[in-house]
């Protein structure tokens, strides 16, 4: 049940990129058409354009957000070779009584041959970083080493991956069992090249990025890549955007103190979806990392959430425009899937079955049907979904997402 | 006219076909100009100046123009170009100012022609007259423009651009006697060869030099021109003043640009600087490249259309010191690796989407059919259809809010800002952070504090039970009366109360009293062993909870695994049982304490603590002997685990440090810590920042207690003699007095201290909020009347 609210975003050409700040309170867009756009919500939860300025003399790939404990920062990038860093200025001008912003350019990352692709901060933990990558397949760290001084980068690391790159995700976790860990993802469309998702591990000894791993089953084109927040978890998960959806996790294998190599992981595929009938997008991680968002050349968003048992099943269908999903709409397959996924789901709960962690006493065998009717559906499930899954539930000739 | 069809029918006769393919110069080139029939090339450099065969799979030189022991500096060129009408005629323009024509059916292995000496500096580029045969136009650094008649041995007229370098000319397509040339100051101007004294027409087309134009050779009178600005820009020169109708915005100086044959809305363009690569592009859509052709190590100096009605082969020779033949489906597709969406989740669960309109509207190319679309034949279906896709986007962007309070963070919200993670006892903060969950509409969460209070409930703590439980009867009466009223009439009053606090169904109610009765007679005798414990019996509440039990088991988690972990299940539900009396009175309590629970645990603290003994006494007799806590410690540690995995670490959080030291061995202090980080960076993303507070002072981990002491410096003068104090307590050691000491209480304020700015006398916020509801006259008895507001 989501109520789509539709912006002017008034870019002239495609948008590739938008992006949330850290409260959730602002978005930015980058478009080809060379400019980015900060949105801030009002009060009344409408999004307002308040600065939109040329940022590069190319497409701007992508623009995200700096903690805001280092002010109000964004960097971009761009198919002119460059990333920018840019800085809102709070003062007295007219622009501020137009409700516009003014943001500046701190500085331009000039390093690159080729397209930078993609840009991202690292997590705060790690200071003030920087991460970009390239179509020539090189991917950058920079620090700032005085968070005060947004106009001095220091590139600390180039990582050579090979093959050209689309998207890079920082591993968000904050632990200090997680060294450093930068995924990057290549849209290089040749299979026979292999993995197109390379992961690499800072080393505390050598003091450079180490390759982890390549995840080899991934040889189509990548497009987004995405670890999923981790909020305390000892392993990690990954969401790919290829010419699927697709989960991993990396459970970093226990390793002997002596040794200094990369950690290594044990890599398990634990979702792969096709639903979308075509390429993938993007992908993106909700804050508590319950829900996937992807989307692709269909047009629609998808959401994608586990049950207990690490299952992944698709609970929603979003259009672009928000015009609901329906039978008629000849989505036959994703009608399909959803219709699975509700059996499936409610079986679970009939089955209550064996493998789940569960720390309350068991009870006497299910009870009366009478009332399981208006029971609420699992715990596991209320919290973050609207999945409808009881058997009774109406026929699915709409999806309940899109009421 | 007549010429037209004559070329087209060459083109006709004799399809142009090749691949891409490329061959190394021994020079770099300068420039490059392919003859009439597209069948040779010719480049020229510095040190090079040769004619290539294209042939269908290679390059092959077929002839070097450098010839002679000791070039001379007119071999050296700048620019060349092949007569479009008489094939053996070709001019260069060479760096030391000469422009030299070429006949290559000399016999001699010299085929220098022309030799015109009259321009001064570097020559940049020549010319031929598109239908006059003998006519070529020069431009120079000098800041002339010669045309010369190349039957006579001088220039037939000189255009003077003031002094200004020449950097390109270019006879009209359209008019026979116009020509356009552009300036290093920016300007164009437009020329009539007949009247040398004056320029027709002048503009400024770019800040900085305009390094190339090209008239559009569908005679439109579009003249294009690229400049150091990085910008190309198309001129309609058919109007009285030129008019810049598009204007394509490149990442590098341009260097060169030439319209695409047969493509109206193309162009190509190449760059002297920092890009090495050639793009042709969509005027219609100026901000992404139609093509790339990304083959050139260096920078590329000369590109050409290898036929001028043939848009799919390009030929580029470069500073690399390669000449490249590139074909247009070998080209490079920036917009095909464009990402056409943007999808981000918000914090709220919220989700923005951006994308391609025509992918959300439109089915236009969702599913293309295998066999491609049959309304055309199959030999061109494919091409209409991408440039016109491509001139016409624009994305789409929508926000999509969850209605559903489930899918928002809410539940985040409240229950950070609900629960209590200290100040009270044990007991009572898992049955409040129980109830939390459970108006939160939480059951699981709900169901585990219930259970980590039964578990915990450390009988080793025990105190005098005596005048704790006094003190509690004193203080509520009404409970006691409740449990007065229980013990006597069981059941009954069992039914009011579930009633009334919960809308529970009789069947539900009649399972949880089976269960009851199940264990009463055990319960029963306990109950009169232990002195005061009948009073605790209130089933009620236990129904509550077993409610949250059966609801639980409907869920599609495991109950069945609960046999693993817990083999001893009789011993919870019994605790459960004796232990839930406690609840409501807590319920009721929590509910006048927790607006400012959070605020000043420290009040709190010296209220509760009687009534946690109280229940802690009552349950000891009853397990202590079997149920060391410890016992519960892995499943507990794998509970908060599970919690974490499940992107719950604010349960994990709370219960850690609810728990406090009855878990924290159990689990490493990495984890630990890392619970922590990730708890307290979500709690500042939703700008709870007195929460996150409070979770970094009760935590115990150092790493993250310090972040409390990092970067925050108090500086505090003394109230008494006003100067700073220096050492860290809070005696004054200058005047030895306690600094600011509170007017109610006489203590020292260490937490907010609130003054009046009448009077400056203050104190404890609570203490003079509370006072001052009282007087309206100041704490400290200076007659002040102040005023809280």
């Amino acid at each position: 049940m989501f109520v789509a609210r539709s912006i002017a975003a008034d870019h002239k050409d495609l948008i590739h990129d938008v992006s949330y700040d850290f409260h959730g309170r602002r978005m930015a867009t980058c478009s080809s058409d060379q400019s980015v756009k900060v949105w801030d919500k009002s009060e009344s939860g409408e999004w307002h354009c308040t600065a939109s300025w040329k940022t590069h003399s190319g497409s701007v790939w992508r623009v995200t957000w700096a903690h805001p404990e280092f002010g109000q920062v964004l960097a971009s990038c761009s198919f002119d070779r460059t990333a920018a860093v840019w800085e809102e200025i709070v003062g007295e001008s007219n622009d501020k009584q137009r409700g516009q912003s003014h943001w500046i350019k701190r500085t331009t990352l000039v390093d690159s041959r080729t397209s930078v692709t993609d840009v991202k901060f690292a997590p705060k933990h790690m200071g003030l970083m920087l991460t970009t990558c390239s179509a020539d397949g090189v991917v950058r760290v920079y620090e700032a080493p005085d968070v005060m001084n947004l106009s001095q980068w220091s590139l600390q690391h180039e990582i050579s991956c090979k093959l050209s790159c689309s998207c890079i995700s920082w591993n968000p976790s904050s632990s200090r069992a997680h060294p450093p860990m930068i995924a990057v993802g290549s849209d290089d469309s040749n299979v026979m090249y292999g993995g197109k998702v390379q992961i690499y591990e800072y080393n505390d000894n050598t003091r450079k990025y180490a390759k982890a791993e390549t995840l080899m089953t991934v040889t189509d084109a990548v497009h987004d890549i995405a670890f999923s927040p981790n909020l305390g978890r000892s392993f990690h998960v990954l969401a790919i955007a290829t010419k699927d959806v697709r989960i991993f996790k990396l459970v970093p294998l226990r390793k002997e103190s002596s040794s200094t190599g990369p950690t290594k992981f044990e890599v398990q595929i634990v979702a792969q979806f096709d639903n979308h009938n075509s390429q993938v997008w993007r992908v993106s991680w909700n804050i508590t990392s319950t829900l996937l968002a992807s989307s692709g050349d269909d047009g629609c968003v998808r959401l994608w959430k586990a049950n207990y048992m690490d299952n992944w099943k698709c609970t929603g269908i979003l259009k672009g425009d928000g015009s609901p999903v329906n039978g008629s709409s000849g989505q036959p397959g994703a009608m399909n899937t959803m219709v699975g996924s509700a059996v499936q789901t409610s079986q679970n709960a009939l089955n209550g079955s064996a493998a789940g962690r569960y720390f309350f006493p068991p009870l006497d065998a299910p009870r009366a049907g009478s009332r399981y009717g208006h029971l609420l559906p699992p715990p596991s499930l209320i919290e973050h979904s609207d999945a409808q899954f009881s058997p009774h539930s109406q026929p699915l000739n709409t999806l309940p997402e899109h009421d | 006219m007549e010429k037209m069809s004559r070329v087209t029918t060459a083109l006709g006769s004799s399809a142009i076909s090749g691949r891409t393919m490329f061959c190394h110069l021994d020079a770099p080139a300068n420039a490059i100009s392919v003859c009439r029939d597209a069948t040779q090339v010719v480049v020229a450099g510095r040190n090079i100046f040769k004619i290539y065969g294209l042939e269908e799979e290679q390059f092959v030189e077929k002839l070097n123009l450098r010839v002679g022991r000791k070039p001379s500096l007119n071999f050296s060129c700048a620019d060349v170009m092949w007569h479009q009408m008489e094939e053996n005629l070709l001019a260069t323009a060479a760096t030391n100012g000469a422009v030299v024509t070429w006949n290559l059916g000399k016999p001699s292995r010299n085929k220098q022609d022309q030799l015109f000496t009259e321009h001064k500096r570097t020559v940049n580029k020549v010319c031929f007259h598109p239908t006059e045969v003998y006519m070529l136009l020069s431009g120079s650094q000098d800041g002339y423009m010669k045309c010369f008649d190349l039957r006579k041995k001088e220039s037939v007229s000189t255009f003077s651009g003031q002094s200004e370098s020449v950097r390109d000319v270019q006879f009209s397509m359209k008019d026979y006697f116009t020509f356009a040339a552009s300036f290093e100051n920016g300007n164009v101007q437009l020329w009539d060869i007949r009247r040398p004294d004056r320029y027709e027409r002048m503009f400024t087309a770019h800040t900085g030099p305009v390094f190339c134009c090209d008239w559009h050779p569908d005679d439109r009178g579009w003249l294009a021109t690229g400049g150091r600005d990085k910008m190309v820009k198309v001129w309609d020169m058919t109007t009285n003043r030129a008019k810049e109708i598009y204007c394509v915005q490149t990442i590098a100086s341009v260097a060169r640009v030439k319209w695409r044959p047969e493509r109206k809305w193309h162009l190509a363009t190449c760059s002297m600087m920092v890009d090495h690569n050639i793009y042709v592009w969509d005027i219609r859509r100026p901000f992404i490249p139609f093509a790339t052709f990304e083959e050139h190590k260096d920078v590329t100096t000369g590109i050409v259309w290898r036929h001028q009605h043939d848009p799919y082969f390009l030929l580029s020779g470069s500073k690399d010191s390669t000449l490249y033949q590139h074909m247009f489906k070998d080209a490079s597709r920036p917009v095909d690796r464009a990402n056409p969406e943007g999808l981000c989740f918000g914090l709220f669960g919220d989700l923005a989407f951006a994308a391609k309109e025509s992918l959300i509207s439109g089915d236009a190319n969702r599913k293309p059919y295998p066999g491609g679309d049959r309304r055309y034949p199959i030999f061109f279906f494919k091409k209409p259809d991408l440039t016109e896709q491509f001139a016409h986007v624009s994305s789409a962007l929508s926000v999509f809010e969850s209605s559903l309070e489930s899918k928002r963070m809410d539940w985040f919200v409240k229950t950070a800002r609900l629960y209590l993670l200290s100040g009270k006892s044990f007991a009572e903060l898992c049955d409040h952070n129980a109830k939390v969950a459970k108006e939160l509409n939480r059951p699981q969460v709900s169901t585990t504090w219930t259970m980590l209070r039964i578990m915990f409930s450390d009988p080793a703590n025990l105190s005098t039970p005596g005048p704790n439980h006094i003190g509690k009867l004193g203080t509520l009466p009404l409970m006691n009366s409740f449990s007065m009223k229980e013990m006597g009439m069981g059941t009954e009053s069992r039914l009011d109360r579930s009633k009334g606090e919960s809308r529970q169904d009789n069947i539900h109610l009649e399972l949880g009293n089976s269960l009851i009765n199940n264990i009463c007679p055990t319960a029963e005798n306990e109950e009169t062993e232990g002195s005061e414990g009948q009073a605790e019996y209130m089933f009620g509440d236990a129904e509550l909870d077993d409610d949250d039990l059966y609801s639980m088991e409907h869920d599609n988690q495991a109950a069945e695994e609960q046999e693993y972990t817990l083999p001893q299940e009789a011993f919870p539900l019994r605790h459960e049982i004796m232990d839930n009396p406690l609840a409501p009175e807590h319920l009721q309590q929590d509910k006048a304490d927790s607006p400012q629970a959070s605020g000043n645990e420290a009040e709190v603290m010296c209220l509760t603590p009687i009534e946690s003994f109280s229940l802690i006494s009552i349950s000891q007799p009853l397990f202590s002997p079997h149920l060391p806590a410890p016992f519960f410690c892995p499943v507990v540690r794998e509970m908060l685990s599970h919690y974490a995995e499940q992107g719950d670490v604010q349960m994990a959080v709370s219960v850690l440090i609810v728990l406090g030291d009855r878990i924290r061995k159990e689990i490493d202090d990495l984890t630990q810590e890392h619970w922590y980080m990730s708890y307290i960076d979500l709690l500042q993303r939703f700008e709870l920042w007195n929460v996150s507070n409070e979770v970094i002072k009760l935590s115990t981990c150092s790493a993250i207690t310090c972040l409390n002491q990092t970067s925050t410096t108090l500086h505090v003068n003394c109230s008494n003699c006003k100067r700073p104090m220096s050492n860290r307590g809070w005696i004054c050691d200058r005047c030895h007095q306690c600094a600011s000491v509170c007017a109610v209480c006489h203590h020292v304020v260490k937490g907010l201290f609130v003054w009046c700015q009448g009077c400056s006398h203050g104190g404890h916020l609570e203490h003079v909020k509370n006072w001052l509801k009282s007087s309206s006259h100041c704490p400290a008895g200076c007659g002040h009347l102040c005023e809280y507001t």
